[in-house]
């Protein structure tokens, strides 16, 4: 039956390996992946690269956000080999020779985390609004991150965080 | 210096937060380190007649597989009251998502593979699965095996019942007063039921652990709550003594309850013991929903009064489904029951508090502890007594409110706070009394509803050590067992030892929780840090001042009392010395240090019904006005408003991080959040099917108001904080859909098929009193 003979070739897959080549955190990476390899395994694992959060594992909460040519995707829904010839942001990558992001910052000084546990996949996130719109309003914020989830704060210091390094950087680039 | 209290002091988990750098027990790596998973039971209820692990066992890759038949330990129960929970099933499971076995292998993958390769026999038994079912004179009894239990000793008027050979593994009653005197005192007498759903802590990190088991020395890096009694608990599974376990704490991805006692240590520890080598387990999302729970639970009240609003006597009956195991639901029943008849005056009083065994997931520990399910129903019930009698609901409250200063039950701290002044502040901010704007939507009803509760916060009989050290070059070490958790507790502990010895914040370094290097503490629970171990902390650093002056009196030849401790430096009049020189000669020119220890407890007192005083008064307000649309039953908040009284605020800024989360918390569990159950199967434990709050949910408009009214017990007059916005949640917003609507709700989350049932089911007449 077809479907028996589409299954072994899946079978077969399994075994090659995948080379790719993507720039990970500003620097040029190769490496070989399984087809099946999630992306958040491939980070936290192969690359020891923890920072990226695993938690709900299908999509919702966010926590595993990293941005794939400058887009918020959660990597626990991408494969490794999608990142072939792209362009990888963790939040480890996210922090400049010259010290904390500002997004960083101002989560720090506005009180956007507790436990931490969403806060990389938070900041990758508001970094993508940021980059898209230097200064969204309040409805703005929460409507686009509502992708993620935070169990900690009832997220009205995460959206003052947001406002504070909108306004960080926009000072800054005058 | 010297004021590093009461200042938004940096973080000092900030930058390890986020840059992605903090480890967590789920990042934790070591050489040769196996990675678990768990075969959990499909059947709600069932013997184990047989498993068969040969063929995983043999897998490539596969080290270890743990089933009842190699399980060789010391003692394989666990649980932090009643030992009634293995580390894998035995004769039984006792609900889908039980342990029935492990693998310890390579990698994930493999170790799910092996997973497959289980053969279990099960012999099905009987399943129940609400309250009422486990009570019935026929039902089986799930823990027939007799566990053993430690029960609390209690004070004056509370008592626990044993129900040996039932379902019911634990009932507190608590009684004062005459309550049928009581009743036929009244004029009128209300009784309503109210019930609450089942509810999952989703901490964002699922629960992870790593075991080590080399020789007879075990190491445990735990995302715990409860460092200390894991210590204990584990070394007394497998028969070592306390030395020879070592628990180290890491950040902690959330835990809101979740991660207290012995969770999935034990299984990683003896999986280790088997392999040979270090064991990780870190679970899924969908096990962490399978580990534990908030309870379902059911409120009767009922409540005598006078005409004028007079509260006589309150009999309050309080159900929990306490699922297949016991763990925390003991003190949680007991502290619903501690807490069912509310912050009002009232002579008499009779409360009965049961927890039930069912085959469903195990409840226990969630943010609130009891107080949210109680507090729901006395406040919600609060407004249909003010309504039958045409009293305002804050009128109504305002004449049976205990003051500040007065004794909620014998033998307990008195209440700390201005619980009227409060009331009527957060009456002001909903503009209370004002009738709604008509909401701009047709056909859409707009109402307002306030609540007021109180928990007795810090725990019962606890006990914390602390300790500081000033090393040679001024600077100083903090040792702490308080978890941070994310509620910045390591930083505001660390706050209270800088003001003390008048110190730069960034001076003092805390050191990470070990339990082979930090002192005793019970648990970072019941909002208790703050005046737990924050007296503690304290003294601990009043010791090492106390110390380091003698030793500069001694080295300066003037009296200890003559000096003066500030930022570094240590003077006498026109004197100075920094503390750098004057360790440096108390030393002798060597290095040396000067340990301070500090040591909280609080003492037993009989006449206490739990046998001990709270530390402080918890204390939760909320005021919402809402808009319900009666054709689809959605709710829309438009306001809220939130109070709380920390006593004094250690660090503002981490403060309203508090109360804002547990009023989502709150809000999340009274609107959206529900465990539902399919045949026996928890039917939505994923976070598609399970709905928590996001930031859409955010109320259009909100606030929180945080009162420094200083009164209470910990340092600087500091109170805990943290679970107050749990409490009044539920019944300010099902007061405020009563405004709104005239509708009373009795049960929560006010999803919008139980708004619209309620809606469409037209009020009857407003019931009158009996």
């Amino acid at each position: 039956a077809p479907w028996r003979s589409s299954a072994r070739t899946i079978g077969a897959m399994a075994e090659a390996w995948i080379p790719l080549k993507f720039r990970l955190n500003g620097q040029e990476r190769s490496a070989e992946v399984a087809p099946s390899d999630l992306l958040i395994d491939f980070l936290r694992d192969r690359l020891n690269l923890t920072g990226t959060k695993r938690s709900c594992d299908i999509e919702i909460c966010g926590a595993c956000t990293v941005l794939l040519d400058g887009k918020a995707v959660s990597s626990c829904s991408v494969f490794a080999f999608e990142i072939d010839g792209k362009n990888v942001l963790t939040i480890e990558g996210l922090a400049g020779a010259d010290g904390l992001h500002p997004l960083q910052r101002a989560f720090i000084e506005c009180g956007g985390f507790q436990c931490g546990f969403c806060t990389p996949g938070m900041i990758m996130l508001a970094k993508s609004l940021l980059d898209e719109n230097p200064d969204p309003g309040v409805d703005e914020i929460k409507d686009y991150m509502d992708a993620n989830i935070c169990r900690c704060t009832g997220y009205q210091m995460i959206v003052e965080s947001i406002q504070r390094a909108g306004s960080i950087l926009r000072a800054e680039k005058k | 210096m010297g004021s590093a209290v009461g200042e938004n002091v940096s973080r000092i988990d900030g930058a390890d937060k986020v840059t992605g750098r903090g480890v967590y027990a789920s990042d934790v790596k070591l050489a040769g380190m196996l990675h678990a998973r768990i075969l959990r039971s499909p059947v709600a209820h069932a013997r184990v007649r047989r498993i068969d692990a040969a063929r995983a066992a043999a897998l490539p890759g596969v080290a270890a597989v743990l089933t009842k038949d190699n399980l060789r330990v010391a003692a394989p129960h666990y649980g932090a009251y009643i030992k009634d929970q293995p580390i894998v099933a035995l004769e039984k499971v006792r609900y889908v998502g039980d342990i029935v076995a492990a693998v310890a292998a390579t990698d994930e993958k493999i170790a799910e593979k092996a997973l497959r390769e289980i053969d279990v026999e099960y012999e099905e038994l009987p399943a129940l699965f609400e309250v009422d079912e486990a009570l019935a004179a026929a039902a089986p009894v799930i823990h027939d095996e007799n566990p053993a239990r430690k029960d609390p000793k209690y004070g004056y008027g509370a008592s626990l019942t044993r129900h040996d050979g039932t379902n019911i593994f634990y009932h507190f009653h608590y009684e004062r007063g005459d309550v049928e005197h009581g009743f036929r005192e009244a004029d009128r007498v209300f009784e309503e039921t109210y019930y609450l759903a089942g509810a999952q802590h989703y901490p964002m990190e699922s629960h992870a652990c790593v075991a080590d088991f080399q020789g007879d020395q075990i190491t445990v890096w735990s995302g715990t709550q409860t460092p200390f009694p894991l210590r204990q608990e584990i070394a007394r599974m497998f028969g070592l003594p306390f030395s020879r376990v070592r628990v180290i704490v890491p950040y902690v991805g959330g835990g809101y309850g979740a991660k207290s006692g012995v969770k999935y240590e034990a299984l990683a520890v003896t999986l280790s013991q088997l392999a040979k080598r270090p064991v990780r387990v870190n679970l899924s999302a969908e096990e962490t929903f399978k580990t534990l729970c908030d309870p379902s639970a059911r409120v009767t009240i009922k409540t005598g009064v006078k005409n004028d609003g007079t509260f006589v006597a309150r009999r309050c009956e309080v159900y929990f489904n306490g699922g297949a195991y016991a763990n925390s639901g003991p003190t949680v029943t007991e502290r619903a029951g501690y807490r069912a008849h509310g912050p009002y005056k009232i002579p008499h009083v009779k409360t009965d508090a049961y927890c039930v065994y069912t085959n469903t997931v195990p409840g226990g520990a969630f943010r609130g502890f009891g107080g949210p399910q109680v507090s729901f129903a006395y406040e919600s019930q609060l407004d249909t007594i003010a309504h039958g009698l045409e009293i305002d609901p804050v009128d109504l409250r305002l004449k049976n409110l205990l003051g500040k200063g007065e004794l909620y039950t014998a033998g307990n701290i008195p209440i700390d706070c201005d619980l009227k002044s409060e009331l009527k502040q957060v009456a002001r901010a909903i503009g209370w009394g004002e009738k709604s704007a008509a909401s701009e939507k047709p056909g859409v009803k707009r109402g307002k509803g306030i609540a007021c509760a109180v928990k007795d916060g810090g725990g019962v009989n606890k006990e914390a050590n602390a300790l500081v050290q000033i090393l040679m070059d001024g600077s100083a070490m903090l040792f702490t067992g308080s978890v941070e958790i994310g509620q910045g507790v390591r930083t505001a502990l660390m706050q209270i030892a800088a003001e003390e010895l008048a110190l730069a914040p960034e001076r003092i370094q805390v050191a990470p929780l070990d339990s082979h290097t930090t002192p005793f503490d019970r648990g970072t629970h019941a909002s208790s840090a703050i005046t737990v171990m924050g007296q503690a902390v304290q003294a601990a650093a009043r010791d090492a001042r106390a110390q380091l002056l003698a030793a500069a009196a001694s080295v300066l030849g003037v009296p200890a009392a003559s000096l003066k401790l500030h930022d570094g430096q240590i003077t006498a009049g026109e004197n100075r010395a920094a503390i750098a020189e004057v360790m440096r000669r108390h030393f002798g020119d060597l290095e040396g240090e000067i340990t301070g220890r500090g040591r909280f407890k609080v003492e037993r007192r009989d006449d206490a019904p739990l046998g001990y005083p709270a530390t402080f008064w918890e204390n939760g307000l909320a005021a919402a006005e809402v808009e319900v649309d009666e054709k689809t039953g959605a709710i829309t908040i438009v306001n809220y408003v939130s109070m709380t009284d920390a006593g004094k605020m250690i660090n503002p800024l981490h403060c309203r991080g508090q109360e804002e989360g547990s009023v989502m918390f709150g809000l999340g569990h009274a609107l959206y959040e529900e465990l539902a159950y399919r045949d026996g199967q928890l039917a939505n434990s994923n976070l598609m099917d399970y709905r928590l709050p996001r930031f859409r949910d955010l109320p259009r408009s909100s606030h929180s108001i945080i009162l420094e009214e200083a009164g209470g017990s910990g340092p600087f007059r500091a109170k805990g904080i943290g679970e107050g916005g749990t409490l009044a949640a539920a019944a300010a917003l099902c007061n405020a859909v009563y405004d709104a609507t005239g509708v009373r709700i009795y049960r929560v989350p006010l999803t919008g098929q139980t708004v619209w049932t309620a809606c469409a089911e037209k009020p009857a007449p407003q019931k009158k009193g009996a």
